[in-house]
């Protein structure tokens, strides 16, 4: 467990149950005559939450941290996917899922590992192709196929 | 009509042969999903669910909820099979449930005895599941009756049991755990109020009036969580696979692994009927107590075919026995469960004690389904064993960006919004964050899909009782639930004073 996360993360809860309290003071009473309305619940909901994460922020100086191994973390590699996987979900219903999808698959097989260009092409391209075939050809889905122009 | 019509009405229906079909797909993608490191039975499940759903559209309502619950069904226990393989091949488990597998399973296969550890593992599965699903049968009935009486109230409390039990049994702390289960309540009540028609912290974004979809949580959480923490961490391919020799085991394994197997499946059908108790533990317990019944129990460890036969029965036998909960009270006992239940709620079917009776044909049909699905993963995984080994062999380059392309697709094919591919990613960042420093999400994803109905049944109940909230306390059911939930969150704690060590149940 890393205690720096937890504290950082007890204070953000903490923020967050705030946030949710305040907000839900905001939500208008319901028109029928029920004593609970819709805000009730968020309500203790966010008390609860703002209890529990004191909880941990008070559990985080009581503990040692245990983390001693240094790991080697591949931040690269997975910056370059992530970014990917968010244009990827950018570029979706611009320019099609076949596109896409193809144009993702190909630069995560090359990012997770260079080289063996061929096997990575026809893995990317028989994916993009046969879900789209499969799925709003055979089982007529719909899904924006190809760049409108 | 008695029980024994509804299942023959029951296996009228699971014999239709798209029904059979389905079946025979669930449980050979639930074995892959069990095998391949990365994807557990719930992200399985959930990836699955926008597929079955596309594939069902042309039917009927009721037929098309049948047949994908039979197909999700059949990924979630062919993933108990599957997940053996790995453990006994590679000593890495594909799921939780077999991490105790590995040290038995291992060693036998160490010693060439791997096709034993495997046949037995596939027949022991094979019986837990017929026995649960004897158990199922038998108990479906009578437990629907009872809940059919509760109230509102009644279910307010069941349900708050079934968070309590869930959270005091994931993960190392527990101020984690019910941080994660309140936090899943909060992002619950996102949308427009089911009561009132009013809208709770949508801001005027039209794309939160329906609420956060289940699925993309549940799949960024869980499939996307594990493949980027595999990108950030493991590099390395890891472990030899271990040789297959001969596939049948001897009679003497037989024998010896007779007694375990009966045992081990009973263990873990009660332990999964438990709220919050699962396979992970069903499969511990069932190591231990084979353990502490054997004659020899030093030979633990080293490759006893009971340390294989029991605890692999035990975590089929429970996540048969997790269905009880799910179709005849509505509440889900485990993450894989609450994404089930998801699916038939897309299907806008509820269920609980009135499936039986609305829905008898779903019911009796997915119960049906479970005995010709386990009978299938028999025939099948005997043979096919060599072929299951070799999907480990799938290398990480592949498998990884093609587990995103499919989130992607699961995600986009069922909510048509990019936004909820965006927040798949930010859900795969936070599974990641949040599992890596021991927060459980799996309490999360089942509070996301109970609290709407938590929220109503309490709603109503306090309706009822004028604003008195001691009706929850009044109605005897009501109040025995909140006591028993009580004590599933203090218990624990209570042990963990006292030093002694508790037994978690973790899921992916």
């Amino acid at each position: 467990m890393s205690k720096t996360f937890d504290r950082y993360a007890s204070i953000l809860f903490l923020l967050i149950g705030l946030l949710v309290v305040i907000e839900s003071q905001r939500i208008p009473d319901s028109a029928y005559g029920s004593a609970v309305g819709p805000k009730t619940f968020p309500l203790w909901l966010g008390i609860i939450f703002i209890l529990l994460s004191l909880r941990l922020l008070y559990e985080t100086f009581t503990y040692k941290s245990d983390v001693t191994d240094v790991q080697s973390f591949n931040y690269k590699k997975f910056a370059v996917i992530f970014i990917c996987a968010i244009l990827y979900a950018f570029l979706l219903e611009k320019i099609g899922y076949v596109l896409s999808t193809f144009l993702f698959l190909l630069i995560a097989f090359q990012t997770m590992e260079r080289g063996r260009l061929v096997p990575s092409l026809i893995i990317s391209i028989s994916f993009s192709f046969g879900i789209y075939y499969l799925f709003a050809k055979v089982l007529g889905g719909s899904l924006p196929g190809f760049p409108i122009f | 009509m008695n029980t024994l019509q509804f299942l023959a009405d029951g296996f009228s229906i699971a014999f239709q042969w798209q029904n059979i079909l389905f079946a025979l797909v669930g449980v050979i993608i639930g074995t892959a999903v069990g095998v391949l490191p990365g994807i557990g039975p719930m992200s399985g499940v959930a990836l699955l669910i926008p597929v079955t759903a596309t594939i069902t559209s042309g039917m009927p309502t009721d037929a098309a909820a049948a047949s994908s619950i039979i197909l999700l069904a059949g990924v979630y226990y062919g993933a108990m099979y599957g997940g053996s393989t790995t453990s006994i091949l590679l000593n890495t488990p594909g799921e939780s449930a077999s991490v105790v597998t590995t040290l038995d399973g291992y060693q036998m296969a160490k010693q060439g005895r791997a096709g034993a550890a495997l046949a037995i593992a596939a027949i022991g599965s094979f019986v837990a599941g017929i026995i649960s699903l004897i158990g199922l049968v038998l108990l479906a009935e009578p437990l629907s009756n009872i809940a059919i009486k509760f109230g509102p109230a009644e279910y307010f409390s069941l349900m708050l049991l079934g968070l309590a039990a869930v959270s005091g049994l994931a993960g190392k702390s527990m101020t984690k755990a019910l941080l994660m289960t309140t936090l899943g309540l909060m992002l619950g009540t996102i949308g427009i109020d089911a009561v009132s028609g009013i809208a709770r912290f949508t801001y005027n974004q039209p794309v939160l009036f329906s609420g956060l979809e289940f699925l993309t949580i549940a799949v960024g959480l869980f499939a996307l969580g594990e493949v980027f923490k595999t990108v950030l961490e493991r590099d390395h391919e890891d472990g030899t696979i271990a040789k297959i020799n001969r596939i049948l085991p001897t009679k003497q394994d037989m024998k010896d692994s007779t007694v375990p197997i009966v045992r081990g499946s009973l263990l873990g059908f009660f332990i999964g009927v438990l709220p919050g108790a699962g396979a992970t533990l069903a499969s511990f317990f069932s190591y231990m107590t084979e353990k502490k019944f054997s004659k020899n129990p030093d030979s633990f460890g080293k490759g006893n075919i009971a340390g294989v036969a029991g605890p692999e029965s035990a975590n089929n036998a429970a996540s048969g026995g997790a269905m009880i909960p799910l179709l005849t009270l509505g509440i889900p006992g485990s993450g894989t469960t609450a994404i089930l239940m998801g699916a038939l709620i897309m299907y806008n079917i509820q269920p609980g004690p009135l499936l039986f009776d609305e829905h008898p044909d779903i019911a009796w049909g997915l119960i049906a389904s479970m005995f010709i699905g386990n009978l299938m993963l028999l025939v099948l995984n005997m043979p096919l064993v060599r072929v299951f080994a070799k999907v480990i062999q799938t290398p990480k380059k592949y498998l990884l960006p093609i587990i995103i392309a499919i989130s992607f697709f699961g995600v986009y094919a069922v909510q048509y919004t990019t936004f909820d591919l965006y927040l798949l990613l930010g859900c795969g960042v936070l599974g990641y964050l949040l599992s890596k420093n021991d927060f459980p999400v799996a309490p999360l994803v089942l509070a996301l899909v109970l609290g709407p109905m938590i929220e109503n049944n309490m709603r109503r109940a306090l309706t009822i009782s004028n604003g008195e909230f001691s009706i929850f306390f009044t109605k005897p059911l009501s109040l025995l639930f909140i006591i028993i939930a009580a004590a599933w969150l203090l218990i624990p704690l209570l042990l963990k004073m006292k030093g002694k060590s508790v037994v978690i149940e973790d899921e992916s």
